[in-house]
């Protein structure tokens, strides 16, 4: 078993080449509001200790001041990127607790906005990944087509970030047959343009040199770290929470669960961009299946859930995400606990860029896929 | 009869009984209270059988004078979600750390600690994680009402 760091702020042997370096907390290469402090040797990490907290918010707090239906549009400003995810987590966990319906159409509904914007955030992952490794076109071409998606997302959730388009028991409204049509629509197009975003990078033999063998994750360690998401699959282990913990009715879609053996950056890039294609087919089989009726199912106005106690997994772009309540009876919750599939998949880090060089270390925090405020919560 | 599950397997291993509870209600495979002294040997039984940690936190029940230290694990293989209660006094909270069994708990474990001031006895790192490194109150007990 590995011995995790034990940070020391002076090195024992301070030589020419040694020193200590700040990375960020204003750094691109971070995406966020992350320090790491690396202690160097020439170009070589010693050392790396992340310094979190910069973004944090309290956020479990806030909810536990506040009743169900206030801590929604909060649980969204977590991840940013994948908000919907979020929105779904916390409708389903109260929906558990205090077992609301939900109506097949909103269940559809709900799988296709989460997928689409499943996609959104690993374009936008694959653009700034490579805007790390040095290359600025891709960046512009994920944007573009990721402009089309918020622009279908927007016009159904109003907003084009931070959604928070689900309410308990279904949806705030119907989706029309026009933007049903004008998803597929989409679809169909960019699996046209997907060829071209593989001619670009997955090919380039620049992009292989940067990536290829460079932070490697065994598969015994993803476990200790408690590692999930594209991460966790690109190491080899096939385990994603729409099929092992189905929920909104994943389990009547049929789409596989790509992995990726080499457990490299490499692998976490073809374990996205397979996830990509995997989603496609998820919305084009819900928008097939879609069947008619009403939307929202009737819940109370006031929520009050009965004393108790639940866990709901929900599969984010960046992996696992556990919503854990702990209820009293009273219409606020007593105990809410995000378990945010980036804090575990960051608390490896330290491990993966001991010995390398600062460029792959940089590499590294891009195929992680952080998104920091969700780490901070 | 031999069982084919691995969290029946891992609680035999270490004399706990397995006693499952309804998931679709609760999210939950199994839910256990447990003494202090049994969570490490239950760690090293889990981590034998392939779970990995989701998370270590705790919840302050402020009327009975706790706090319940939770640990909920996961299998990769076949959904297992193991909640694991620990109780604890809440004028000496020490908890045996996993963190030597689940480099990924330490995290986890300094979030608690500074959280709810539980102290994590043998945890490898014991800075504060999301507070300032000198914020010394716990936000998230029950009787915490800012600080001035």
């Amino acid at each position: 078993m590995n011995r995790p760091i034990q940070p020391t702020y002076t090195l024992d042997k301070v030589g020419e080449e040694n020193f200590a370096l700040n990375l960020g907390p204003q750094h691109p290469g971070t995406h966020g509001v992350l320090r790491v402090v690396l202690h160097m040797d020439g170009e070589y990490i010693l050392q790396a200790d992340p310094v979190l907290g910069y973004g944090h918010r309290m956020q479990e707090k806030i909810a536990e001041n506040m009743t169900y239906p206030q801590a929604l549009p909060y649980v969204c400003r977590m991840d940013y990127l994948g908000a919907l995810s979020y929105n779904l987590a916390w409708v389903l966990a109260v929906e558990k607790l205090c077992q609301f319906e939900v109506p097949e159409r909103a269940e559809a509904i709900r799988v296709i906005a989460t997928e689409l914007n499943r996609i959104s955030s690993h374009l936008l992952w694959w653009g700034a990944f490579l805007l790390d490794l040095g290359g600025f076109t891709p960046f512009l071409q994920a944007l573009t087509d990721r402009e089309q998606i918020l622009d279908l997302l927007e016009e159904i959730t109003g907003s084009r970030l931070t959604y928070c388009y689900f309410r308990f028991g279904g949806l705030p409204s119907d989706v029309d047959e026009e933007w049903l049509t004008r998803v597929l629509a989409f679809i169909k197009e960019f699996r046209d343009r997907l060829p071209r975003y593989h001619d670009l990078v997955t090919g380039n033999v620049i992009f292989h040199h940067r990536s290829k063998d460079v932070g490697v994750i065994l598969p015994f360690d993803a476990a200790g770290y408690g590692l999930s998401g594209p991460i966790l699959r690109g190491s080899g282990i096939e385990f994603d929470v729409r099929k092992h913990e189905p929920y909104s009715g994943y389990d009547r879609y049929d789409f596989e669960v790509p992995v990726d053996q080499n457990g490299d950056c490499l692998g976490r890039y073809n374990v996205r961009m397979a996830e990509i294609e995997q989603s496609l087919r998820i919305i084009e089989q819900a928008i097939g299946s879609i069947p008619d009726g009403p939307v929202r199912s009737k819940v109370p106005k006031l929520i009050k859930a009965p004393a108790g106690e639940v866990a709901m997994a929900v599969e984010t772009p960046r992996g696992q995400l556990v919503i854990y309540i702990v209820s009293d009876g009273s219409k606020k919750p007593y105990r809410v606990k995000y378990r945010v599939p980036s804090f575990a998949n960051l608390s490896i880090f330290a491990k993966m860029a001991r010995g390398q060089l600062l460029a792959d270390a940089l590499a590294i925090l891009g195929s992680l896929d952080m998104v920091i405020p969700e780490v901070d919560r | 009869m031999a069982t084919t599950n691995p969290l029946q397997k891992a609680l035999d291993k270490v004399g706990i009984e397995y006693k499952p509870t309804e998931f679709p209600n609760c999210g939950l495979h199994c839910s256990l209270v447990l003494e202090k002294e049994q969570i490490q040997p239950l760690a090293r039984a889990l981590a034998g059988k392939g779970f990995f940690i989701e998370t270590v936190t705790a919840v302050d029940r402020i009327k009975e004078n706790i706090f319940e230290c939770i640990y909920l694990f996961n299998h990769y293989d076949q959904s297992q979600r193991l909640l694991v209660r620990v109780p604890l006094p809440r004028n000496r909270a020490v908890q045996p750390s996993i963190g030597r069994i689940f480099p990924g708990a330490v995290w986890h474990e300094r979030e608690t600690t500074e959280m709810f001031g539980i102290r994590f006895e043998g945890c490898p790192d014991s800075r504060n994680l999301l507070l300032p490194e000198d914020a010394d109150f716990h936000p998230l007990c029950k009787d915490f009402s800012g600080v001035s």
